[in-house]
């Protein structure tokens, strides 16, 4: 039996969460909609005041219909794909080899966590600075004062350097670089829990395996992997919805122009796509792409539960 | 029946009120707070405070205060939001494409009632003048200048203009005597001079443009060719004429004559003053003659700054563009407050000796042609030089040499999408490489700029 | 497998363990030791070249052959740093915006995880499961609207469009209430026998016991102020109110010339001392409540 005076001071308890979560978050969800549902629907012409908007999926289809619209979700698409498994792995051998090791352990396990407290912008910038080449390439006549560690590194190595980022430089060198800045940002998280996983793990599956001396590649793959799965199942999802959102990192190596100068809005991906829509007064045509990319985001893990309910061991 | 009476009541009203407001609300005294948005710096904000000072001692009742809020985009950012919830000022600094946004929201009050006003208002000094402006007051406005304010397509007048610059050719002077080298006065000469200049220095880069935007829109000028018009199709920058000059100055670009701010990564003016790595000519604002001319060094100055009008396609068609604030006035429930704002910006852009003070301390240009005759600017101008503090008045006195020239484009939605793209532009057909179909390639980006640029309305 | 039959195995196969596997299992510790200082330098590169190029001279920076330690210190690019982005302002302001919500918000995680904890009321289990599912949609979808209600409630440039659209976080709320649960009753009713109020139970109590989830939600919130960047950009991108982050990218994006690389890397190295800092002392909390978030910052 619930009395009625406890009723009121839970509601009174709860009144500020609600009242602020009814206004920057249920009132959003719906607005969203609206404005995506409202026809080129856009706060100068609302406030303008001379405007009705009719209803219809006008803004779904110029979103979808836009020149730049298939680049964002390619680029979102491929850094998701390409980081996510590379991520995942390198996360789960250093999780493995960390929890085999005794000395370093924690000085070790310290450092891989660094990433994570770092500002994801302000170290995109060194990353660029590592990469770029400081004066001008890709002209018949290329006039380069330092080509960056990067390239320094592999000429070093006897290879020839590459345009990363600069003037000139093509799609994939852009990507990679990304790619690898993304993937040494998401490894403190995906190795924390893991690890935190592999601890959980029962001793005496390892033991066994170690009195028959099974090869270590065997028992990662055999007993580690399996036993883990539902962590590993964790950090593949978070990491798809995180790289679905990808955006900051973007910023952080190419600043606002999201490209290199010859090709600006490149590397755009759909979260740049929904802000740009926004900054450009566009708010229906943001609002549509805010819903797909929520619908792509929901299909994504609704397949990755899919999978892993199959491949998971519970 | 009590619609019937109301509805007549109302038009009785409107015509009784029907002369005022084609004469536009004459000030009547009453107390108002006016705001100022611009972007001016701690060098400009003393000229400024100084002349609210004097227009107050006239009008003692209006109170004027002003935001130094930033750059140009975050004046244009800040009032686009405060229109949703009215909150945004009265005068702002502008340029055309902001008072396009801001006419999407329908916000700016338009000037031609107050312009041709004739209602007289009383100072406190107990003279008079009139609301409008006199005959004699918008003569003495310079032409191009005072156009800026009809580009909407609808033939009113949105924005006076405030302070002005336009683009100049600055160039090495020690640079071009010592190797007897001809200031080009053409794109053709610029050719040449630019590949004798790198045979003599391979390390340089010869030319810097600071806009890519404005060496677009420039270049169709000159040449006489589309670029935009305010109605549909509204973009027309897409023809043989454009690609064909993106293609030359590619040339020039993959050549090694020639960088641009996008494809530099910063303003070209840090390789101008440079010691190394040098640009012998460049192409910027000529309010910026400060940041072009290279600090002494020991008492020194390293080399002389020469300033000249950019380069012409055909030099008995000279164009050249005009930039710098304009200011605008927002619509206010208060007719008062838009009067009173009015009046500010009439005393600003019509006083001679603000106009002249201020444009010493800018490096902008007066936007009336009476301040050749101050005494304090005339002074200013004939200490123009190559050397230190004097390039400054250099670059003003080249700029107001060609008032003939400016030219204006129209401003609608859709207007700054269409400059940012074509600045694009230049930057990526720059930068295709000689492997690829040059021509297929270019063709492409102009497709897709205006693609983007139909997109962006 | 049970206990007894993994003890036989064990056993059995102690005795067949020959020298030969004892080489093998060192040459893979050593691989394994080899694998992880390779990453550890991996990891560790991008600070080490961050900090050392923001003690060189731009000569040295641009030297074709990089140097892997500063011929001479140049400090001054710090203090050309702290200027050029004006940080000082832009630590004070986002120290402010940190503390200020941190403390708000902990105020309201407290008292609602404690109402979903402790109090009954109807509908509780359908409003905590509501309140979940909102967690499922990205932030982006309320970005869009929260930047319109904020510019209509006046908010734009103010600290409170940076505070007040986030306070409530339904995850932190979810961690203090799971943690809040695992305080045994018996203590509740003993202090209701005393005649302690809620308020007082809440405060005395309850608080003090969950104080390491605290920490840790007091962490992850002001790392979330030190990182953001869409948002304050959206609302507050004026000098009076600008964040670090925001702050750092605009510094460096209009540049006369060409940029001042170890300038710019300095200012990187100063925007990311504070957070290294809280990291080093409060390691145990960060990780915690990461391994808990499945959020970055």
């Amino acid at each position: 039996m619930v009395e009625s005076k406890q009723q009121w001071k839970a509601w009174l308890y709860l009144s500020p969460a609600i009242a602020l979560l009814l206004v920057f978050t249920v009132w959003p969800i719906v607005n969203t909609v609206r404005m995506a549902l409202l026809e080129d629907y856009s706060i100068a012409a609302a406030s303008g005041g001379d405007r009705v908007f009719s209803l219809g999926i006008g803004n779904f289809v110029k979103v979808a219909q836009y020149q730049n619209f298939l680049t964002c979700l390619k680029n979102t698409a491929l850094l998701c794909v390409a980081t996510v498994p590379i991520s995942t792995l390198l996360a789960l051998l250093v999780a493995v080899a960390l929890n085999s090791i005794k000395p370093l352990r924690k000085t070790l396990q310290t450092i891989f966590f660094l990433p994570y407290v770092t500002n994801s912008i302000a170290i995109g910038m060194v990353f660029a600075a590592m990469f770029n080449i400081v004066g001008s390439v890709g002209t018949r006549r290329p006039n380069i004062v330092t080509l960056g560690i990067i390239n320094n590194v592999i000429e070093f190595f006897g290879g020839h350097y590459v345009n990363w980022i600069n003037t000139g430089s093509s799609y994939w060198a852009n990507m990679i670089v990304l790619i690898i800045y993304i993937v040494w940002n998401a490894l403190p998280f995906k190795i924390l829990i893991l690890l935190g996983g592999l601890q959980s793990i029962n001793k005496q599956y390892y033991e066994a395996a170690k009195v028959d001396s099974t090869p270590r590649w065997r028992v990662l793959w055999r007993i580690t992997v399996p036993l883990l799965s539902p962590m590993i199942a964790y950090v593949v999802i978070t990491g798809f919805i995180g790289g679905f959102k990808e955006y900051t990192s973007i910023v952080g190596i190419f600043g606002e122009s999201l490209g290199p100068a010859h090709a600006p809005g490149r590397l755009n991906t759909m979260v740049g796509f929904i802000y740009e829509a926004l900054e450009q007064y566009h708010q229906g045509r943001a609002s549509a792409a805010a819903l797909i990319l929520f619908a792509i985001i929901l299909v994504v893990t609704l397949i990755n539960l899919q999978v892993s309910k199959k491949r998971v061991h519970y | 029946m009590k619609k019937l009476v109301s509805i007549l009541l109302v038009l009785v009203l409107a015509l009784a009120l029907t002369p005022a407001m084609a004469e536009g609300p004459a000030y009547d005294g009453s107390e108002v707070t006016i705001t100022f948005y611009n972007t001016m710096g701690t060098n400009l904000t003393p000229v400024l405070e100084k002349y609210i000072a004097s227009f107050q001692e006239l009008y003692p009742n209006i109170k004027v205060n002003y935001t130094s809020v930033g750059s140009y985009d975050d004046v244009r950012d800040q009032i686009a939001t405060e229109i949703t919830v009215n909150g945004q000022p009265n005068i702002a600094y502008c340029y055309p494409d902001h008072v396009a946004l801001y006419n999407l929201f329908k916000a700016v009050r338009t000037l031609d009632d107050f312009i041709d006003s004739t209602a007289e208002v009383t100072r406190a000094d107990g003279t008079t003048e009139i609301m409008g402006l006199t005959a004699e007051q918008k003569a003495d406005f310079i032409e191009g200048y005072y156009n800026e304010g009809l580009q909407f397509g609808d033939g009113k007048m949105y924005t006076m203009p405030f302070s002005k610059s336009t683009e100049v050719l600055y160039y090495n002077k020690t640079f071009f005597d010592e190797n007897g080298l001809q200031v080009p006065t053409t794109w053709d000469e610029m050719d040449e001079v630019a590949r004798k200049i790198i045979e003599i220095d391979p390390d340089s880069t010869p030319i810097g443009y600071d806009s890519e935007s404005n060496w677009f829109i420039t270049m169709t000028e000159q040449l006489k060719s589309d670029y935009t018009v305010a109605e549909d199709p509204y973009f027309l920058f897409n023809n043989e004429t454009n690609r064909d000059f993106v293609k030359r100055f590619r040339e020039w670009y993959q050549d090694g004559l020639l960088i641009t701010y996008k494809l530099n990564g910063g303003y070209t003016s840090g390789r101008f003053v440079a010691d190394s790595k040098k640009i012998y000519m460049t192409i910027g604002s000529s309010a910026g003659a400060s940041h072009q001319t290279p600090a002494a060094k020991d008492g020194v100055a390293p080399f002389e700054v020469g300033i000249t009008t950019i380069p012409q396609a055909d030099p008995s068609n000279p164009r050249v563009i005009s930039q710098g604030p304009s200011v605008c006035i927002f619509k206010k429930a208060n007719a008062q407050e838009e009067a009173a704002s009015w009046l500010f910006v009439k005393y600003l852009t019509t006083s001679v000796e603000f106009q002249a003070e201020f444009s010493i301390a800018s490096g902008y240009v007066p936007v009336i042609k009476s301040v050749i005759d101050n005494p304090i600017y005339a002074e200013h101008l004939a200490n123009a030089g190559g050397y230190g503090e004097h390039t400054t008045a250099l670059s003003a006195k080249i700029c107001l040499e060609q008032v003939d020239a400016y030219y204006t484009s129209p401003a609608f939605n859709g207007s700054s999408t269409a400059r940012d793209q074509v600045g694009e532009l230049l930057a990526k057909c720059f930068s295709i490489p000689d492997s690829e179909d040059v021509d297929a390639k270019i063709l492409e980006y102009f497709e897709a700029a205006v693609k983007e640029c139909v997109y962006s309305r | 497998m049970s206990q007894q039959t993994l003890k036989v195995m064990q056993s059995r196969d102690l005795k067949r363990t020959t020298s030969k596997q004892n080489i093998g299992h060192t040459l893979g510790t050593v691989g394994i030791y080899a694998f992880l200082l390779f990453m550890a330098l991996v990891v560790l590169f991008p600070f080490y070249w961050m900090v050392i190029s923001s003690l060189k001279s731009l000569a040295e920076y641009r030297m074709s052959k990089p140097t892997f330690w500063p011929q001479t210190l140049l400090l001054s690019n710090y203090r050309d740093a702290f200027t050029t982005a004006n940080l000082g302002r832009l630590f004070l302001n986002t120290a402010y915006v940190g503390i200020v919500s941190t403390l708000l918000s902990l105020f309201i995680t407290i008292i609602t995880a404690f109402a979903f904890a402790r109090l009954d009321f109807k509908g509780k289990d359908l409003l905590f499961a509501a309140l979940l599912g909102t967690m499922m949609i990205p932030g982006e979808l309320f970005t869009i609207t929260n930047y319109i209600t904020v510019n209509s409630f006046g908010w734009t440039h103010t600290f409170t469009a940076l505070i007040v659209p986030f306070l409530v976080s339904v995850f932190y709320i979810y961690l203090l209430r799971q943690n809040f649960l695992q305080i045994p009753n018996e203590l509740y009713l003993a202090a209701k026998v005393d005649g302690t109020s809620d308020w007082k139970y809440l405060w005395k109590v309850m608080v003090p016991l969950a104080l390491p989830t605290l920490i840790s939600i007091t962490i992850l919130k002001m790392m979330g102020a030190w990182n953001s960047y869409i948002w304050p950009r959206l609302v507050a991108n004026d000098d009076m109110h600008r964040l670090v982050t925001n702050g750092l990218r605009n510094a460096f994006k209009d540049t006369s010339g060409e940029v001042n690389y170890p300038v710019q890397m300095a200012a990187v190295a100063l925007v990311s001392a504070p957070l290294f800092m809280v990291f080093i002392f409060l390691r145990k909390y960060i990780m915690a409540g990461v391994s808990r978030s499945g959020i970055k910052g």
